[in-house]
């Protein structure tokens, strides 16, 4: 399997996961790379990405699956596709690599909380995060739902920034994984006082069980 | 383009965001600190509509080859975008630099329906410029139009400082050039009115003075300001080497028509009696094949689409067709690009294209035979017999098609009941065509009948002829679903209102403008949306200006009238048109273009060579 490593930013991050495949397929036709398509009778050409991201979110650690025919030297896709890219997306890398997906465990994020009236105190935030559990309501399948998202986070910092907090998290990517969005909708439900008025989030690194960046 | 942290606040709050961000690829950045002429490509309908535009990619591309020049794209928001921006007060902006539209040079409107006219008045209001020509005073903010409905422009006359009159690939440009000059210059905006009515195509309407008798019809129409009496309008020459979009913009986010789209020929050969495009894209000019294969490549390897479509407005009259499809599908079929081919017609469908096509992907096939019955047919000079459709229904059906949708009008001149029963009788004689031909019964079939309400459009031959009343096209419509007792066939029938405001605009004149403006500034917009679309608002606005919408809709105009529209000259003669209504009425059928030539006039438009029928 071949991996490409790329960056969502700025206006990309307003982009659906659905046309994110439709736009690499076209991306890699118009760069002259061959890859394989799908069987059946309306064949695609095939890729994946890995852990949809949220619409709205950025990211500089997606990784999107396909496979190069004809010997294609992957250390050169990148250059090839950059320039064939919307505004905001930019491959930083490709490779080959037989680590399953479902190995991808943690998700390294920045969420930016806007302030326009003045920031709390970081302590106070933090202390929310500190708590042994924490309850936020999720949209599941059934209906809204409380989860604990406590145990799906594993770090948590945060500090004054200029637009207000920052908070640094390390969250568990998935199975269950953890929407670093929820960690706002905690502050709305349990700090009213200390919720945005806006808040960004940045997908900063994907890493396996061990710690160590997932390629 | 630089996102505001207003509109990055908005944008989780509303479907397909995408929409409204700008930078897709293939999108065009300058530095606008060098450019001279500022144009904002507004497009009364929403981005994904307006995406699927060709007319809209050619113009982008044309009005941004002078170096001085930068037209950027700005499309009417859905209602959730639209509620959160007037909540945040953030007016309207151009998508490739964010700017709102209220600082832009140019605002180009692209008409190409009636019922956009509210969107386009409603765009004016969110970027916060007066609707009216003579609320804008300076040289900026300058509001042209153009587009299929332009040939009567008469309803958006007090709004629109000018009109661009047919096609605009050239005399767009020779409007920018001479803005550029008059903003260099400091011009005032009369004295660039007064020279750009003298470029031919381009109509002024405020130099123009519409006097009306006593029963409401026009008296007399004076030109002032060197304006010239009638606005002929404007072709591409040389349509073979006209501008083809191949670089163009590939939208990020699903759009209707997301593929490659081949203009194969503008205008048409047929004559149908009640197809303004028929008439008003004459004269027929074709591109040649290699043209035409030349541009694919380059569109689909620049895009990396996997959908190509042939556009016209009746495919299988492009004289070189079998030529041109074994070209493309041998291109296409090694790459699995995926050929479309709208706008056939059931009597020339050649059987071993139908063969390649189904290699290529089964899709539903289309029919419009307009009318249910041959004579009413020959009125409409449809030139298409029963024979012919089942016909190729037939070789479609064995070919392995499962599926045909079947086009008609209601309220056609004529029209008895025994014509409107005449359609449920030919969807059943297809679909009894299918019983005995269909090569995979076990899949079924699927006819699907739709009728619309027929609006008289100018310059056609039945631009003096009433429309039916909304409460008869009911009936009718009526009529016909009682009439079709099949599962296999299902019939889309609609409500009137929309077609019947329809015939309003179309034949509408400067009186209709108030109606225009009481609807938007009440809330109007995207009025071809069911979602948006509000009856009672048309006709609380019609009440409200004293306007009858009968004497638009329900009037048999007068054959020596002065209509709206006539200020406008799309070559086709009226000596002509009323020609072609005499013989409708007489059931005599026109013979098409390459038959005969009609004498409609529209080669006159030509400077050298001839109609390419």
């Amino acid at each position: 399997m071949h991996r490409l490593l790329y960056e969502k930013t700025g206006n990309a991050r307003w982009i659906s996961q659905l046309d994110m495949i439709r736009l690499f397929q076209r991306a890699f036709l118009r760069a002259g790379i061959a890859i394989k398509h799908s069987e059946g009778y309306h064949p695609h050409a095939y890729v994946s990405i890995a852990l949809p991201l949220p619409v709205g979110q950025e990211s500089r650690c997606e990784l999107l699956d396909f496979a190069a025919v004809d010997g294609t030297p992957l250390s050169g896709i990148p250059a090839r596709l950059n320039p064939v890219l919307p505004e905001g997306l930019r491959a930083l890398d490709c490779f080959e690599s037989s680590r399953k997906i479902r190995d991808l465990a943690l998700l390294r994020a920045q969420i930016t909380l806007e302030y326009d009236h003045g920031a709390p105190a970081p302590e106070q935030v933090a202390a929310l995060f500190a708590q042994p559990a924490l309850l936020v309501e999720k949209k599941t399948k059934n209906g809204p739902a409380q989860v604990d998202i406590r145990p799906l986070i594993r770090e948590l910092t945060v500090q004054p920034c200029a637009d207000g907090l920052l908070l640094q998290a390390l969250l568990c990517a998935q199975n269950p994984g953890l929407n670093p969005e929820l960690l706002t909708a905690a502050l709305r439900a349990h700090l009213p006082a200390c919720a945005p008025d806006f808040a960004r989030v940045m997908r900063l690194e994907v890493l396996d069980a061990a710690g160590e960046p997932f390629r | 383009m630089k996102l505001t942290s207003k509109l990055e606040r908005i944008l989780p709050r509303v479907q397909k965001p995408a929409r409204y961000t700008g930078g897709e690829y293939g999108q065009i950045l300058k530095d606008k600190s060098r450019i001279e002429v500022r144009v904002a490509f507004c497009f009364p309908d929403t981005y994904e509509i307006g995406m699927s535009n060709l007319g809209l990619r050619i113009l982008y591309g044309t009005m941004n080859q002078p170096d001085w020049c930068w037209c950027e794209r700005s499309f009417t928001p859905w209602g959730d975008m639209d509620e959160q921006m007037t909540a945040a007060g953030l007016p309207l902006y151009a998508l490739e630099s964010g700017d709102p539209l209220a600082e832009f040079d140019l605002l180009a409107f692209s008409l190409g329906y009636e019922m956009s006219y509210t969107s386009m008045l409603h765009m004016l209001q969110l970027a916060g410029i007066p609707l009216r020509s003579e609320q804008r005073h300076g040289l900026n903010q300058m509001v042209f139009a153009g587009g299929t409905c332009t040939c009567n422009p008469e309803p958006l006359a007090p709004f629109v400082d000018f009109f661009v009159i047919g096609e605009g690939e050239e005399l767009n440009t020779e409007v920018l050039t001479l803005y550029r000059q008059a903003k260099a210059e400091g011009w005032d905006k009369t004295r660039f009115l007064e020279a750009a009515c003298r470029i031919p195509g381009v109509y002024v309407p405020a130099f123009y003075d519409v006097r009306y008798g006593a029963d409401g019809t026009i008296v007399s129409v004076t030109p002032s300001h060197g304006a010239p009496q009638r606005v002929q309008k404007r072709i591409v020459q040389d349509f073979d080497q006209a501008y083809f979009p191949a670089h163009t913009i590939i939208p990020s986010t699903e759009v209707i028509y997301d593929r490659t789209t081949l203009e194969l020929f503008r205008g048409c050969i047929r004559g149908c009696r009640f197809c303004q495009a028929g008439f008003t894209y004459r004269p027929i000019r074709a591109r040649r094949p290699e043209t035409l294969v030349q541009q694919a490549i380059t569109a689909l390897e620049c895009s990396g689409y996997q959908e190509m479509t042939l556009s016209s407005l009746s495919t299988s009259d492009y004289k070189p067709l079998a030529e041109l499809m074994t070209r493309l599908l041998d291109y296409c079929d090694p790459r699995k690009i995926n050929l479309s081919l709208p706008s056939l017609r059931a009597d020339n469908f050649p059987e071993e294209l139908a063969e390649r096509l189904k290699a290529v992907r089964m899709s539903s096939l289309t029919f419009a035979p307009e009318a249910g019955t041959q004579r009413l047919r020959d009125v409409i000079n449809k030139n298409l017999t029963e024979d012919e459709i089942l016909t190729t229904c037939q070789t479609a059906f064995s070919g392995g098609w499962n599926a045909v949708k079947l086009y008609f009008m209601l309220g056609l001149p004529t029209e008895t009941d025994e014509d409107v029963l005449g359609i449920a009788e030919l969807a059943k004689k297809v679909l009894h065509t299918w019983r005995t031909y269909g090569s995979n019964k076990k899949r079924g079939v699927r006819i699907t009948v739709s009728t619309s309400y027929f609006v008289p459009k100018p310059d056609t031959p039945f631009q003096w002829q009433a429309q039916i009343s909304p409460e008869e096209f009911t009936r009718r419509q009526r009529l016909l679903r009682e009439a079709i007792d099949s599962k296999a066939i299902t019939y889309n029938w609609h409500e009137p209102d929309v077609s019947y405001l329809e015939a309003v605009l179309a034949r509408g004149d400067r009186r209709v403008a108030p109606v225009l403006e009481y609807v938007a500034q009440h809330g109007g917009k995207l009025d071809s949306w069911s979602e948006y679309f509000d009856n009672q608002r048309w006709m609380d606005a019609l009440a409200a200006c004293g306007v009858d919408p009968d004497y638009y809709a329900a009037r048999d105009w007068g054959e020596d009238e002065i209509l709206p529209w006539d200020v406008i000259d799309v070559g086709i003669r009226k000596s002509f048109l009323l020609r072609e209504r005499r013989r409708a009425h007489e059931g005599v059928t026109s013979p098409d273009c390459r038959h005969q030539c009609g004498g409609c006039g529209a080669s006159c438009l030509l400077r050298e060579g001839t109609c390419d029928a």
